[in-house]
Formats: C-alpha cells, structure tokens, sequence
C-alpha cells in the first residue's frame, strides 16, 4: 500500500517537470573542459628477432627453419607439416643444444584479440607434436603475433592461407 | 640487444587527418533550418560548419542551410513558424559567436520548436579560443540533447591504431581523436603492433596492447602526463583489456598455462582472479554497464561464440549466448544493457550484428566483407567499426537509425576504434 502511493507521487512529479519542461525556455550555460595530451615514444632496436626475419643460426651450421600451414580458425596440424616437423625433431635430436621459437600467425579474417589466442594454440599445436617426439619444453618457445604480421599482403584465399602459419626459427 | 628507448612529450597534432564522408542519413530525421551564425565573423562560419556536420553525422538530422531558406530572420521575436511548418521544418537554430580576442570564445544558441512555436533552448557555451572545434561540438550536443533527450556524443573522443609502411619499417601509432576524427593527437608512437586500444570509464587513462617487449602486454597510460606502466609484470602472453564500470578492475587475458584465459586484475593490489577454466580460446572480454557480468568469446563449442559470466554468482557456469552461424566474436554490451555488439560471420563475410536480448536472432547492421572491432557511443546510438576497401584499414560508423559514414584516413591504415565516455 504504502508502495503504490510512493509511485502515484513520483509519476505527479514528473508529470510536473514534463510540464514544467513544456512550458519555459530551457536555459543552460556550459565552460568548455580539454584535458593536455603528452604522447609517448617506444622504439625497439632489432637484434633480428623480428618475426619475419630468420634467426641467424649459420653460425652453429644448424639451422631449425620452417613454416606449417593451418586451415581457417583451426590449429590441428596437416600430414604435410608433421613431415616438415619430423625433420625438426631430427635436427633437434643431433643437436641437443638448439633451442627454438615457434611464432603463431592468423589470416587477417576475424577478429585480432581472437587471432592472436589462435596464433598462439597453432604454436602450442607444434610445440606439443614435437614434446610427444621427445623434445624437451623448455627447449621450445611459444609465442603468438596473431593477425599482425602477414607474410603476404591482400585480401584473398591465396594470402590468407599463406599467412595461417607457425613460424619455427 | 634489445634497446628501448622512450620518450614523452606534448602531444603534437599528426598529419595524417581522418576525413568525414557521410554515406547515408536515416530515414525519417528530425528537420532544422541553421541560420548563419553572428557575430565574429572570422569565425562564426567555422562553428556553423561543426554543428551542421555534428548534427548530420548522427543520422537523426536533416539540415537546412541559409541557402535552403526563403527569408532569412536576424531577430528571433519575429519569426515566421508557420512559414517554416510549411518547408517541413521541426526546429529552428540562431547562433551567435562573441570572440573576445585570445582571452575568451563564447557561443550563444537558441531552439526554437515551430509546432509549439515558441523558443525552448537558450544556452550559451564557453571556453578559449584555440579549443574552437570543441566549443561547437557542445553545441551540438546540447541541440541533440533538447531535442532527442538523449545526451550527444560530438565532444566525445575515440582511440584508434594507425599503421604507416615506411619503406624499411612499419610505424604504429595509438590515436586520439575527436568524435569526427579531427585534431588528431599521438598517444603512442612504436614501431611494433599496438592493437585493443580501450578507455577507462572517467576517459582519463587509456589501456592497449603492444608488442614493444617482444611479445604481447597490456599497458595503461595516463592521457595527460604520458605516464604509462606494464598492467601485470609476468614472463607470460598478456592481452584484451578492458576496464570495469567502476575503473577498479581490469579484465584481460593471461596466457599463463599456454591457452587463453580470462582473468580479472584488481589495479589497487594487482591480485588476479582468474574466470575461465578451459582447454579452448576464452578471450576478449567487456563488462556489462552494471559491472555484474562479463561477456566473452570462447573457442569451447568448436568454433567461436559469445558466453556470459555472471560475476555475483559462485561457481557459475558460462551462458552462451550466440546460436547462428559458425563466428560470433568481439562483443560489448550496448550501455543501456538491452543487448549487445559483435562480429558476425555471415557466408564468407564478417559483419558488426546487433543482438537484443529480447530476440532470438541477430540484426546485421553493416554489409562489407572484413567488418570487425565495433565500439559503441556512450549514448548507444552510433557503433565505429573498422573496415578494409581496397586492401585499405579505415574507420566506419553505422547509427541505429541506419545512418552510415565513413572516416578514411589520408595516409596509412586505421583501424581498432574505441569510444570514449561523455566528456562534457
């Protein structure tokens, strides 16, 4: 009871300021407000671990170099890159001291924060198939650049199949 | 080596202008005649030119010039309303600009409605000179206000990531820009990725993702002083910010145990609570207007959809909340809670859709090929998105209303909108 009067009483009063509202000229009076903006500046120096550049091994005379290729939003790895991961496992194998990155990549197609969680499952994807051939995980490291750094430019199949990738280096 | 270097400075005006293109109004808008303002010459034509392009960008506006009109009124005592009822006009706007030279700009406005045929709004808006552009759009966001009763976005700000090939390296670049895409100013400046640009809810601080370490971090910056830090110092993958209501939280993504996972980071004492538990892709989280709830992507039905989390209740499973097609991603909350934004993948295209929560479908609300990163207006009335057109990164914007523009950048690629609080 006491409820339904509150509300009887709140709806006169806004029928009140509705008709207060229709019937003077709204007046206002406002100061402008800007706050100062400082930029920043980062600049990273390269020490050649960019993803798109490869890592200069031709020092060891080993080099773990590859790339494997995965089907639009999937992470499951193809005959063709277990091949190209079993050669891996060998150069791994004879040389137990190499250790090495596996950059996940996306195609452009979906969103970025998504693309870079997939990035980084493609990597696992092949950290994980080279774990169950015996390599050790702290030999592997993981990382994901998602969607931002295609290897082809374009919005077509042909690029975007190029840029669904794990780099390994 | 790895070598950082960091500056800070005053933030200077970049030179690679956003330009406004209006594609498309909506189908029934609000007709108002704009007369030439007065007063300060020099000036008052610059004014007049913000509010009519503010007042359009909205998509609830038709606007009719001087040049539309038969007889022009200096003094508003003697207006003719039933003339202007017969050209269809619903509204009336007198402007006057005062300059007082470098000391203060002030402007004066006047509504006047020609079906109650009466002035309803007298205001007066000021400030100093060289914040001219923001002037006019208080202005304009006090017309919207008066006459839609709903508050305007025009002196609002957005984010966005700019990215210009040199020829033997990429710049990245975290934008801030007024609502229309002017007076551009950098925020950060790198030559690696910066993507999922968000504001805090007072629009004082900013939180990104940037790869400057080598791998991805989430970092917050203050936009006056250019203060920034690393949100959570740890070895592992960090991303997808995104603040609570109250500005006390951040949720994020931590990839500790080598799979996405959302976590949420108390900034008072940097404890993390984490909210998913899951062997797929749990990212991209947004909090609900009342901060109860989280709303996220996640990979565990085999491909991505949207899940809802309520945060009040213990142990609680997440709500999927997204059944059609197989690519439902990024989604916010629209700010009056009746539904929420996403990506939709639609046959081979990605699309911003519009789901009500009182619906059982989703609403397409763009029809490019590559739409995604939509970011909606305080106000719920506009989404910014990004788009591609010939391989090119711009900005796009679609109004509930069905009005559409486009905010191509001059050079580069834009792209990773998001939209600031009220400001005003």
């Amino acid at each position: 009871m006491k409820k339904l009067v509150k509300k009887k009483i709140t709806l006169l009063i806004s029928f009140i300021l509705v008709t207060v509202s229709c019937s003077t000229t709204n007046v206002t009076e406002e100061a402008v407000y800007e706050s100062v903006v400082s930029s920043v500046e980062v600049s990273v120096d390269e020490d050649k671990s960019s993803p798109n550049e490869l890592n200069d091994y031709s020092a060891k005379a080993v080099i773990a170099n590859a790339v494997v290729y995965f089907d639009f939003d999937q992470y499951s790895l193809s005959n063709k890159s277990i091949q190209t991961l079993r050669s891996i496992v060998k150069v791994m194998k004879d040389n137990e001291d190499l250790e090495i990155t596996v950059s996940g990549h996306a195609d452009e197609r979906g969103t970025r924060e998504y693309n870079l969680a997939l990035g980084q499952r493609r990597g696992k994807a092949v950290r994980d198939y080279l774990m169950l051939n015996g390599i050790s995980k702290n030999r592997i490291n993981v990382k994901s650049y998602g969607e931002e750094y295609p290897l082809v430019k374009g919005s077509n199949e042909s690029s975007w199949a190029k840029n669904r990738r794990a780099e390994i280096n | 080596m790895k070598k950082l270097i960091l500056l800070i400075f005053l933030a200077f005006n970049a030179q690679s202008e956003l330009v406004l293109e209006i594609t498309k109004s909506s189908n029934d808008p609000y007709k108002i005649a704009i007369h030439d303002f007065l007063g300060a010459k020099d000036i008052a034509p610059f004014i007049e030119s913000i509010v009519k392009a503010d007042l359009i960008r909205t998509g609830e506006f038709d606007v009719l010039g001087s040049e539309d009109l038969l007889s022009d009124i200096r003094n508003d005592g003697l207006i003719n309303y039933k003339g202007y009822r017969l050209l269809g006009v619903d509204f009336i706007l007198i402007g006057k600009v005062i300059n007082e030279g470098d000391s203060s700009l002030t402007i004066e406005y006047a509504i006047h409605d020609t079906s109650k045929e009466k002035k309803i709004r007298s205001s007066k808006v000021y400030g100093i000179p060289n914040k001219t552009r923001q002037l006019a759009h208080y202005v304009s966001d006090g017309i919207y206000e008066e006459i839609t009763d709903l508050p305007g976005v025009a002196s609002t700000k957005m984010l966005y990531v700019s990215e210009v090939d040199r020829s033997s390296s990429k710049i990245f670049r975290l934008m801030m820009s007024d609502s229309d895409g002017m007076n551009e100013q950098v925020l950060l400046r790198s030559n690696k990725p910066i993507i999922s640009p968000t504001w805090s809810p007072d629009s004082k601080r900013v939180a990104y993702v940037s790869f400057e370490t080598g791998m991805a971090k989430v970092f917050i910056q203050n936009i006056a002083t250019g203060s920034r830090e690393i949100a959570l110092e740890n070895k592992y993958q960090i991303s997808s910010p995104s603040f609570s209501p109250d500005g006390k939280y951040l949720s994020l993504t931590l990839y500790q145990d080598g799979n996405a996972e959302i976590y949420i980071l108390d900034l008072s004492n940097k404890n993390l609570t984490r909210l998913t538990n899951h062997y797929a892709i749990d990212t991209e989280s947004s909090w609900s207007p009342d901060g109860k709830k989280i709303l996220f992507t996640s990979g565990r039905s085999g491909s991505p959809q949207l899940y809802e989390i309520n945060l009040l209740k213990f142990n609680n499973k997440p709500r999927r909340l997204t059944f059609d097609g197989n690519y439902n991603a990024k989604a916010s909350y629209m700010p009056n809670n009746e539904g929420i934004v996403f990506v939709h993948r639609s046959g081979n295209e990605f699309q911003i859709a519009l789901k009500y929560f009182n619906e059982n479908f989703s609403r397409p609300l763009t029809e490019s090929k590559l739409d995604e990163s939509p970011s909606i207006s305080p106000n719920g009335n506009v989404i910014i998105y990004a788009i591609k057109e010939q391989d090119q990164g711009m900005l796009a914007g679609v109004t509930l209303s069905g009005a559409k523009f486009k905010l191509p950048a001059t050079s580069g690629e834009v792209r990773e909108p998001s939209w600031s609080g009220y400001l005003r």
